[in-house]
């Protein structure tokens, strides 16, 4: 290919080079005949050979020139289709994408909500939760406090009555210890042997 | 063949029998409830003293030391009483002091047909009280009752009768303990 355009470009160059040549004979031979109708009718002398240059550059271009030029045009039309298909192509991808990525965006938006819905729930239920248990706690503290001051209160009040029943019996043994004659004593013995139960348990 | 526990019961009815015939025929019944007095009080004190019991029933002194150290110590104790203890300790059964006393109580109700009832008083007993005591025990039990008395003001007041084992607290001591302890078991309810 590179090779066919070398030679296409060689024959090109002989032919302008030769068309440049003719044209210089014809002003010369047309500055020696002036006037009549032969002024616009063409020399043959000059004419033939440039027609046959003519032809023969036709012939070239025809050959070699034009089927290049027009695999050149070709090849630029199916760039520029191909780019313009790749382009249209890119559009479409790009506009897919984008929808794709609006809808991601709005996916996402709406997972966000979502969670931040869950999460104000949870908070809710935790909150909830922790309140409850706290609650739970604070009565199970009362109650404890209260069962434990109740305990002391019966223990102190065991105590009182212990100490009240020690005081009141060691004053009673003292002042019957004290108080009581010896005849009183028998008395109080005489009644308890009458009172006193059986000694074989009848 | 004996077994431990017939020889034993053997060896318990030798010693009071003994006991019980040497009183008797020393003294009569009066001894014979002497006797019976003093063994509770040698118990009481034989047993209180840990010394006093070990050396009596030990191995730390041979059978003749034994022997020689009982009869020395219950020197003012009656007769009968001592020699029997005294051998009991020298063969090594000072450890039935126990059994014998109580077989001898038995001997003493069975030969005698009497009993002796442990009469403990904040006051001496006048004749009255001891007839009154006297005729409740012999109605309760159905034999002749001899009194055994002793003053222990630690009672307060009121008497403790006991006789074979059985007991009737009406000391005022006892009385006063037993308010004691429902005072402190009653409720007080809420203040």
């Amino acid at each position: 290919m590179r090779a066919r355009a070398n030679i296409a470009f060689r024959v090109s160059a002989a032919s302008v080079a030769l068309m440049s040549l003719c044209p210089s004979l014809a002003f010369a031979s047309e500055g020696e005949e002036s006037g009549g109708i032969s002024a616009i009718l063409p020399d043959m002398l000059e004419f033939i050979p440039m027609l046959i240059a003519f032809i023969i550059l036709w012939i070239i271009l025809a050959k070699f020139g034009w089927p290049m030029f027009n695999g050149m045009l070709e090849k630029r039309e199916n760039t520029i289709r191909e780019a313009l298909k790749q382009s249209e192509e890119a559009k479409i991808e790009s506009e897919r994408v984008l929808v794709e990525y609006k809808k991601q965006l709005a996916d996402a938006k709406a997972e966000a909500a979502k969670i931040v819905a869950d999460a104000r729930e949870t908070g809710d239920a935790v909150k909830a939760e922790i309140q409850s248990k706290a609650q739970s706690e604070a009565a199970d503290m009362i109650a404890k406090a209260k069962s434990t001051i109740e305990a002391e209160k019966k223990a102190a009040i065991a105590e009182l009555q212990a100490s009240i029943a020690d005081t009141s019996v060691d004053v009673a043994s003292k002042i019957i210890g004290q108080d009581l004659s010896d005849a009183e004593h028998r008395a109080i013995i005489e009644r308890y042997v009458k009172e006193a139960g059986s000694f074989n348990g009848n | 063949m004996a077994t431990n526990r017939l020889i034993q019961k053997s060896k318990v009815d030798v010693y009071a029998g003994t006991l019980f015939d040497a009183a008797n025929d020393s003294g009569g019944k009066e001894e014979v409830v002497a006797v019976r007095n003093q063994f509770v009080e040698l118990l009481n004190i034989i047993y209180g003293d840990l010394d006093l019991s070990m050396a009596i029933s030990g191995t730390m002194y041979t059978p003749e030391e034994r022997y020689k150290l009982v009869s020395t110590v219950l020197a003012d104790v009656a007769t009968p009483l001592r020699e029997v203890i005294a051998v009991m300790s020298r063969n090594g059964d000072a450890s039935l002091l126990t059994r014998v006393y109580h077989e001898y109580e038995s001997v003493i109700e069975d030969k005698l047909k009497l009993c002796v009832v442990d009469v403990v008083t904040a006051v001496p007993l006048d004749d009255e009280l001891r007839a009154l005591i006297k005729q409740k025990a012999e109605a309760d039990l159905g034999m002749t009752a001899v009194l055994s008395e002793s003053i222990d003001k630690s009672i307060l007041g009121g008497i403790i009768m006991s006789v074979k084992g059985m007991r009737i607290d009406a000391s005022v001591i006892s009385q006063l303990y037993h308010a004691r302890e429902t005072l402190k078991q009653t409720d007080g309810g809420e203040i």
